[in-house]
């Protein structure tokens, strides 16, 4: 390790703001400090990250051969919904929302969140909610097993494990929502001194975008919930066809919120590259307002294009057509973005370190995802693909290898600021090796199984279908073999790391000119904000002749 | 000199990834299964387009990330800045204007092979008040005048059952398999009895959500003679993936020849979904969970039991 | 982009927008739920307001999924109405309830503008009275649920008639539970010594919930 602001025990240049070292229990208790409960969130969403991917292990081992050998039909469809659902609802949205806690406070210069209790008991529906989902397993009749869309009138046919994920999932909504609150009004209000929405880091402008669609889009999952709810449980038959209810209905309600859930899973991923890859290109941001733009443009568009989801489904050829269209429309905005990363690298002077090699892996695993995003929009070739691995393919291109990929880029890239230690780089890069070499083998074969018409949520399938999927599996065992150096740096380096200075990576933002970690009140003083962001170049900005950007020193404006 | 060596080397990687992607393009059709109709070929058309568009922009920017990856390196211990430039608004015109020609002619690509297809007939969703009101006893009426159904040689019912294909021909005849006329069209009623199911022919590409109780066609035009597989699209309970059909699209004398036959011996049906249940298979894990439509299908295989 | 890397750029700002200024143009009571700048950490009641308001809006949308879902099956069902029932009934009860649920929108209104202006026992009485006429229009609609000839499971119009009220009528709830706290926290000394926020808040979202009422009953009762 030859990287100079990476020196062990060296306590220089902490004279402002004393490091706090909190007691390992401390991140166990009720607290309502927006870095410990980040630090909660990140934990807990981690623990459901290996639960999902046990799952989906499972089901890939049962899928290495076409007939039924490891578990059998219902198990295998309650293995697949709920591992979509821990995946996405206990997974990235919360991680997420985690990720964003401990940072935006920072990156804005606030002491904490608008609404700490708040904060906290957001957090604290996330435990309860994820444990009765896992524990519906021990129903009579099983969890789940209506895929994570649950569409009625099939979710209508096991009561028990449907109404427990409901409640999960309305529970996890309250949370979603509170923490929306919460996120919004932060960032809308204790900016800092000087610190103007032109000043904010992209990953701020990232939030703000995800946490809005979170706003207006999730209250339509709760409302679709409490119907099936009725349906499950009163005997309403409002989505129940055979009674003159209609189910597409509730694929309008479902789909309203989940095609948003997308990006706001996807807007802080977006968020992690534009902080990471300017740090280790030594570039600025490129075209930093029309990235922050681009968030609130794709959040905008994204409002609009849900029934792409449904081109096979029961609407007319008008509402294809122009749904298909919208749905390619957000290719602009997140062209901007991609178009944008790739500009701050070129011609930077790269240094290759372990968050680096995941931003750029998942930027570019991104294009993938991306490009066969727009294919699916095109609703004449839609029609083929719908509801095949085409589109397993297409979207796990970017929930794992674009967004998980961001997420271990982010866990690598302040995991100095959060432990106050340093990670072990080698073991980080074998574990960037194993990730991006898995995440290939598992989910490329799925695009050609999907052109063959391969359906998704089967257990088993023609035979002519073996080959790709022997190799996908072969990848899925990959990822998880992948975990373990990720989990033994992890712990290794927070009991024994070398000590991290404050700004290991010489980078940008706030967060990097307070103590690593930071104080309770994370700045001492809260900073007067006189720098554009991403001033990469400007050696003041990232704290190399003052301390802090505190407001006295503007000689050399 | 040294600029316009730069522009040479551009436009010669611009043609070079050009050509790649028009050749990925023409492999593209390899991956698809037989076209065994029209709006097959139209299907793979688009299809060869949008990996051609595709590839052109992944092999530009990835390519770019990954020449910088491989030639931007900064020493170890240099943390100077890489370059100043913090934007340019001519570049970031120019990238939000491209892609959304491209959009624009993808989407123009698609709406002109979409209109090409033809084959839907959906009932209208909608009935406003305002636009039946002479009418109101159409509404009730099973051909509402609504829905111009498009013009069809042939008439079959698809009947979709927790887990089971059924297909009610022009002579009453009903059959497992889904026996076609080749080039004609051909107008499938489907009907989905409890919950959503989905017709899904791969080598049709063509794929429609059957909900019951709505009126909904799909009219096919075979043209390729051949045996064919139908999957259900729509996960629809525990044995959705044994719910498949055999297709066979025919020529009209071997299809008339088969109706007679079939009319007047039907063939024993081997179910599935009921012989799962007889012989269970051998799995690591059981969970033996069971829902609504299960019991019901276990008991009309206690049924059947009993009567042989 | 030449390659002399001589002057070290120094990268200044330009911001185009002062929101500040913006703000600024703005009346007071609007001004209230806008951001001030950064920094304007001891703002705790636009803070708080914002909050509230941010969150009133989502809890909007399940309403909105509410209303499409009635709007759709009501144009699409064939037999909206089963045989032998004619649905909820435009009575003058209904609309007498209706009258005193909004018009407890204005009395509220007064009530914290008497605490603003530091009249507190006319606060405390304006408030009580809001509290009595949204008990009578929670009693009101439990009368009407019992004399309606339909239940929940009557087709579609009785889920959809009882989920659209009983929702609503819990958000009702919500606000009298509120403001029944709110009361019993005036007669704590010094309880509004650092501004009344939760008055506020309550008062807003009262107008919320009457607002939801109008359009329900336009649903439900006119159309
Ligand atoms: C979180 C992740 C995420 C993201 C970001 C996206 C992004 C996109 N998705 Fe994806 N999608 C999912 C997650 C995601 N998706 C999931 C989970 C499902 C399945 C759910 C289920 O069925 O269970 C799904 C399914 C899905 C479908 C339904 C398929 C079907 O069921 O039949 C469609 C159809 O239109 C679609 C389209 C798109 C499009 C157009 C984008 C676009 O946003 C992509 C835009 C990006 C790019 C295009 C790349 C960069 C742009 C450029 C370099 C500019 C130039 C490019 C062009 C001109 C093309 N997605
Ligand atoms: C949102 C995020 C997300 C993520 C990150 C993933 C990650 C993975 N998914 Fe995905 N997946 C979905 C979301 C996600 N998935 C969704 C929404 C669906 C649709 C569901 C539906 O149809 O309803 C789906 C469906 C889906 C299917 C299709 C099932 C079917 O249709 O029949 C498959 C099949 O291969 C699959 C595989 C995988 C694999 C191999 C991973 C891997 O990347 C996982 C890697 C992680 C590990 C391998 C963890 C390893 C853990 C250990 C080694 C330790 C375990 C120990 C303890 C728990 C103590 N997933
Ligand atoms: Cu049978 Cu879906
Ligand atoms: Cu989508």
């Amino acid at each position: 390790m030859t990287n100079p602001a990476i020196s062990p025990d060296d306590s220089g240049g902490i004279e402002l703001n004393q490091p706090i070292d909190r007691h390992w229990r401390d991140y166990f208790r009720f607290s309502t400090d927006h870095k410990v409960i980040g630090v909660q969130y990140i934990l807990t969403t981690f623990i459901f990250f290996l639960i999902g991917g046990l799952m989906a292990m499972l089901v890939r081992a049962e899928l290495i051969t076409p007939e039924l050998n490891l578990v059998d039909r219902p198990l295998y469809n309650a293995l697949f919904t709920l591992h979509g659902t821990v995946m996405i609802f206990l997974w990235i949205i919360p991680f997420n929302a985690g990720l964003s806690n401990y940072l935006v406070p920072l990156m804005i210069g606030a002491r904490d969140m608008a609404f700490p209790l708040l904060n906290a008991i957001s957090f604290w529906l996330i435990p309860p909610a994820g444990i009765l989902l896992i524990a519906s397993f021990l129903l009579p009749n099983g969890p789940a097993q209506a895929g994570w869309w649950s569409y009625p009138p099939v979710s209508l046919q096991n009561p028990s494990g449907q109404l427990v994920w409901i409640i999960s999932l309305i529970l996890l909504g309250i949370s979603s929502i509170m923490g929306a609150v919460n996120f919004v009004t932060t960032i809308v209000w204790l900016r800092a001194p000087g610190m103007t929405f032109f000043r904010l880091p992209i990953f701020v402008w990232s939030v703000l975008s995800a946490q809005l669609l979170q706003l207006i889009n999730l209250p339509s999952l709760t409302g679709a919930l409490i119907l099936l709810t009725f349906d499950l449980a009163f005997g309403t038959n409002i989505f129940n066809p055979t009674q003159q209810g209609d189910p597409v209905l509730y694929q309008h309600l479902f789909w309203f919120y989940s095609h948003p859930a997308v990006y706001i899973m996807a807007l802080p991923a977006f968020g992690i590259f534009a902080e990471v890859l300017p740090a280790f290109a030594r570039n600025p941001l490129f075209g930093y307002r029309s990235l922050a733009i681009a968030s609130l443009g794709i959040a905008a568009v994204s409002i609009f294009v849900w029934v792409h989801h449904m081109f096979a489904s029961a609407t007319p050829d008008w509402m294809r057509i122009t749904f298909a269209i919208t749905s390619m429309l957000v290719a602009v905005p997140t062209g901007v973005k991609a178009l944008g990363w790739t500009a701050t690298i070129w011609r930077g002077k790269l240094h290759l370190d372990t968050p680096m090699l995941f931003a750029m892996a998942g930027a570019a695993m991104f294009i993938l995802g991306g490009i066969t995003g727009v294919m699916l929009a095109a609703n004449s070739f839609d029609l083929h693909v719908n509801n095949t691995y085409f589109v397993v393919g297409h979207f796990h291109y970017i929930v794992f290898n674009t967004i998980t990929m961001a997420i271990f880029a982010a866990i690598y890239f302040w995991f100095p600021k959060i432990t106050g230690r340093m990670y072990a780089e080698g073991w980080g890069k074998l574990h960037f090796w194993l990730t991006f070499i898995g995440a290939n083998l598992t989910f490329f074969p799925m695009h050609p199984l999907g052109l063959q018409g391969m359906v998704r949520r089967v257990a088993s399938y023609p035979p002519e279908y073996q080959g790709w999927n022997v190799i996908a599996s072969l990848g899925a065992f990959l990822l998880g073999v992948s975990t373990l150096p990720f989990i033994a740096n992890m712990v290794g380096s927070v009991l024994a790391g070398s000590r991290a200075v404050d700004n290991p990576w010489q980078a940008t933002g706030l967060e990097w000119t307070t103590s690593s970690p930071p104080p309770r009140e994370n700045f001492i003083e809260i900073p007067q904000v006189i720098f554009p962001p991403y001033n990469y170049g400007n050696p003041k900005a990232y704290g190399e002749a003052s301390a802090t950007q505190s407001g006295e020193d503007v000689s050399n404006e | 000199m040294l600029k316009f060596l730069e522009y040479f080397l551009l436009t010669i990687l611009i043609a070079g990834a050009m050509l790649i992607s028009h050749w990925m393009g023409q492999q593209a059709y390899t991956w698809m299964p037989p076209q065994a109709t029209a709006e097959a070929q139209r299907v793979d058309t688009l299809f060869s387009f949008l990996v051609s568009v595709g590839m052109f922009i992944f092999l530009g920017l990835v390519g770019m990330m990954l020449y910088s990856a491989l030639f931007f390196r900064a020493k170890p211990d240099d943390y100077s800045e890489g370059h100043p430039s913090r934007g340019s608004v001519k570049l970031e015109i120019l990238w939000t204007a491209a892609p959304t020609l491209l959009v624009l002619w993808i989407a123009f690509q698609n709406t002109n092979i979409y209109s090409q297809l033809n084959i839907l007939g959906l009932k209208q969703i909608v009935q406003l008040p305002l636009e039946a009101p002479a009418h109101a006893a159409s509404v009730e009426s099973p051909n509402a005048a609504s829905d111009t159904p498009k013009p069809a040689d042939e008439r079959i019912q698809v009947i979709a059952t927790q887990w089971k294909w059924t297909f009610r021909y022009p002579n009453q005849a009903v059959s497992h398999e889904l026996h076609l006329p080749v080039n004609e069209r051909t107008r499938l009623d489907l009907q989905a009895e409890a919950v959503i199911h989905g017709f899904y022919v791969p080598a049709f590409r063509l794929k429609q959500d059957m909900i019951p109780k709505r009126d909904i066609d799909l009219v096919v035009t075979p043209n390729r003679i051949g045996k064919y597989r139908l999957q259900d699209s729509q996960y629809s309970g525990t044995y959705f993936a044994l719910m498949e059909a055999d297709v066979y699209v025919e020529s009209r004398e071997a299809y008339n020849q088969w109706l007679v036959a079939i009319a007047q011996q039907p063939i024993d049906e081997i179910n599935s979904v009921i012989a799962e249940q007889l012989h269970p298979p051998k799995t690591l894990f059981k969970a033996r969970w069971s829902s609504k439509a299960v019991e019901a299908v276990a008991k009309s295989t206690e049924v059947q039991e009993g009567d042989s | 982009m030449s390659s002399s890397p001589q002057p070290k750029p120094i990268h200044v700002d330009e911001s185009p927008i002062d929101l500040e200024r913006l703000r600024q143009k703005f009346p007071p009571w609007l001004r209230r739920f806008l951001p001030s700048g950064g920094g304007s950490h001891e703002d705790h009641h636009g803070k708080g307001m914002f909050g509230v308001v941010v969150f009133l809006l989502s809890e909007s949308i399940i309403f909105l999924s509410f209303f499409f879902t009635y709007i759709v099956l009501r144009l699409t069902a064939s037999e909206w109405l089963p045989p032998g029932i004619t649905g909820p009934e435009r009575s003058t009860f209904v609309i007498l309830n209706t009258i005193i649920l909004l018009s407890s929108s204005v009395v509220i209104q007064l009530a914290e503008r008497s605490l603003s202006r530091h009249h507190l026992v006319k606060f405390r009485w304006l408030w009580l009275m809001t509290i009595l006429m949204g008990s009578y229009f929670l009693i009101g609609q439990g009368i009407e649920w019992s004399q309606l000839d339909f239940g929940l499971r009557t087709g579609l119009i009785g889920a959809t008639f009882y989920i659209l009220t009983g929702f609503h009528g819990l958000h009702v709830l919500s606000g009298v539970i509120l403001q029944v706290i709110i009361l019993g926290r005036s007669f704590i000394r010094g309880n509004y010594n650092s501004g009344h926020f939760g008055v506020s808040a309550t008062t807003l979202f009262w107008h919320f919930v009457d607002g939801i009422w109008v359009i329900l009953f336009s649903l439900l009762y006119i159309w």
